[in-house]
């Protein structure tokens, strides 16, 4: 009984270890693509694989370079996340996320990008732009980069 | 018809004659306004005719936004304090012509989504930033779409408690046909930070303390840095997917830590890196994906690694640089090299010059062992200077195995070059 139960708790362990998502340190972490230390934290993205490895990015344009570079594509990746522009140093699915893309958007590695998460904010937004913009789904943005 | 239009033509010509001799006596004498303090600049301003003087006497004046919109001349006398009070920008200008000198300012907002700075500059052309204090100023000095415009003598001090949460000291976009000349940059996020900016030069500034980059460029072809000393930032200087860069006679120092660089060379070509001093950086030079770069002159003292040549580099020539007193010489991540070493001094370098013309008999492998092990494993950093690792290392010099075969220098030079003047 004892055997089992341990045998048990070891196996929730092991659950214990899953592959999560973690914070961007803004200030220390580097973009894995361009090397950039990342500073603006409204700009930002984070890939998570299948294995529990984080690659951090700076920018939009920076995580398409990645996904184009390794395109054994999404299955191996756990989790795709990019920074909440109205919500600094928060992360949102990078597949659900509302991309605006505008001349006034001043990101890292000027990809122009903002995400949003959701297409209210995202609109209350460009209205502030005066209009300038345009809304991007996740599959258009994918595209745009190939 | 042919006579109608020669006449209406040289009416024309002498009525454009009258206007700008108009237009010249006036600029001969131009009017002074003095503001004292109790006054409001920004009504000053507004009152002034272009090419007017503005005066600003000693004291402090709380500003908000004073924003110029023609060509004056504002100028402080006895250093008057212009406190922005934590809100917004102290100064915004889209003119041509402004000239801000002696002034000090201090205190501007903090926040990363409108970019507050000291003095910021829309579409503004031939302005003149000079001696000027900037203290606590999220950016120092901003401009966009600007150009013929010269910074000089100024010096940006700031402090953050996070380290993201400041902004660059001096900041251009979109601009070209600038001068950054003599100025201070200490605690902003990247000192001196240019993104598509062209026919740039960046002389005798000295950038120390920044959190992020002393410089930062992407995209920006065609600058010049010259008699730079870019000391103890964050993660020391990045350049990125730039050609054209020439840069001369900096001094890049005490620029340390798990991600610092002496200077970080990431897709940049067609550039001339000569005569800089490399001195105790973590790495002296980090390339990637860089080509037809050529290093003359430099001297690499005391780094750890002094150059990290990664595999995606290809013809980039280092000739008659002095390699002193560092760990590693030169590292790579692969077994291509498509690169060319020569001429260059290595203190390292074991072999013999019998013919006596100063150049070694002997190439000399700038590729330890045991740094490519520490490449890929970077804990092996441990066994450094163990005997097992001297016995390694001197191994593989007389069998290469590991290291790549093509990286070497087939004539270095036995003795150091005399580069320490030039910098200094």
């Amino acid at each position: 009984m004892k055997n089992i139960l341990l045998l048990l708790l070891g196996l929730l362990l092991l659950m214990a270890c899953q592959v999560e998502p973690r914070p961007i340190a803004y200030g220390s972490d580097n973009c894995h693509h361009c090397k950039m230390t990342l500073m603006d934290p409204l700009f930002g993205a984070e890939v998570v694989t299948q294995k529990g490895k984080i690659y951090v990015f700076d920018d939009v344009n920076c995580l398409m370079s990645y996904l184009e570079a390794h395109p054994q594509g999404e299955e191996s990746l756990a989790h795709v996340l990019v920074a909440d522009y109205t919500r600094p140093e928060t992360l949102l699915d990078a597949n659900l996320a509302f991309y605006l893309k505008s001349e006034q958007i001043k990101s890292p590695m000027a990809s122009k990008i903002a995400a949003f998460p959701s297409e209210q904010s995202m609109k209350e937004f460009k209205k502030g732009l005066l209009g300038d913009g345009i809304y991007l789904a996740w599959g258009e943005l994918v595209t745009q980069f190939k | 018809m042919m006579a109608m239009k020669l006449t209406t033509w040289i009416a024309t010509l002498i009525s454009l004659l009258l206007v700008a001799t108009l237009a010249m006596s006036d600029g001969i004498a131009p009017a002074t306004h003095t503001v004292k303090p109790g006054e409001s600049i920004q009504a000053a301003v507004d009152k002034a005719a272009p090419g007017d003087i503005i005066v600003v006497h000693r004291g402090t004046y709380q500003v908000h936004e004073i924003t110029i919109r023609k060509p004056l001349t504002l100028m402080g006398k006895d250093r008057p304090i212009l406190d922005g009070g934590g809100q917004g920008n102290i100064l915004l200008i889209a003119a041509h012509g402004v000239t801000i000198r002696g002034l000090e300012l201090r205190n501007t907002g903090r926040s990363n989504l409108n970019d507050p700075a000291g003095i910021k500059f829309f579409d503004s052309k031939h302005c003149l930033v000079e001696d000027n204090i900037l203290t606590q100023t999220f950016f120092g000095i901003h401009f966009s779409n600007s150009s013929d415009n010269i910074v000089r003598n100024n010096r940006l001090v700031s402090e953050a408690e996070k380290e993201y949460m400041t902004g660059n000291g001096i900041h251009f976009w979109k601009s070209k046909r600038n001068r950054v000349e003599d100025n201070y940059i200490r605690g902003h996020r990247d000192g001196i930070y240019l993104e598509f900016v062209t026919d740039t030069e960046c002389l005798h500034n000295v950038v120390e303390f920044n959190k992020r980059y002393g410089l930062h460029f992407m995209f920006s072809h065609d600058n010049s840095y010259l008699h730079n000393t870019f000391r103890s930032n964050g993660a020391g200087v990045a350049v990125m997917y730039t050609r054209n860069v020439v840069m001369k006679y900096n001094r890049f120092e005490q620029n340390q830590g798990p991600s610092s660089y002496g200077i970080l060379l990431k897709d940049i070509s067609d550039s001339e890196v000569r005569h800089n001093w490399f001195h105790s950086n973590t790495v002296g030079i980090y390339m990637e994906g860089s080509s037809r770069i050529s290093f003359v002159g430099n001297e690499f003292r005391q780094n750890g690694s002094a150059i990290k040549l990664m595999a995606s580099c290809d013809n980039n020539t280092f000739e008659a640089n002095n390699f002193i007193g560092n760990t590693f010489d030169v590292g790579t991540n692969g077994s291509v090299v498509l690169n060319s070493l020569k001429l260059n001094y290595w203190d390292k370098y074991e072999g013999y010059d019998l013919n006596r013309d100063g150049i070694g008999d002997v190439p000399y492998r700038p590729i330890s062992l045991y740094g490519s092990i520490i490449e890929r494993i970077p804990a092996a950093v441990v066994l450094w200077r163990s005997f097992m690792v001297a016995l390694l290392d001197r191994s593989e010099k007389v069998l290469p195995a590991i290291t790549p075969e093509n990286m070497k220098d087939e004539q270095p030079s036995m003795k150091p070059y005399d580069i320490d003047k030039k910098v200094k």
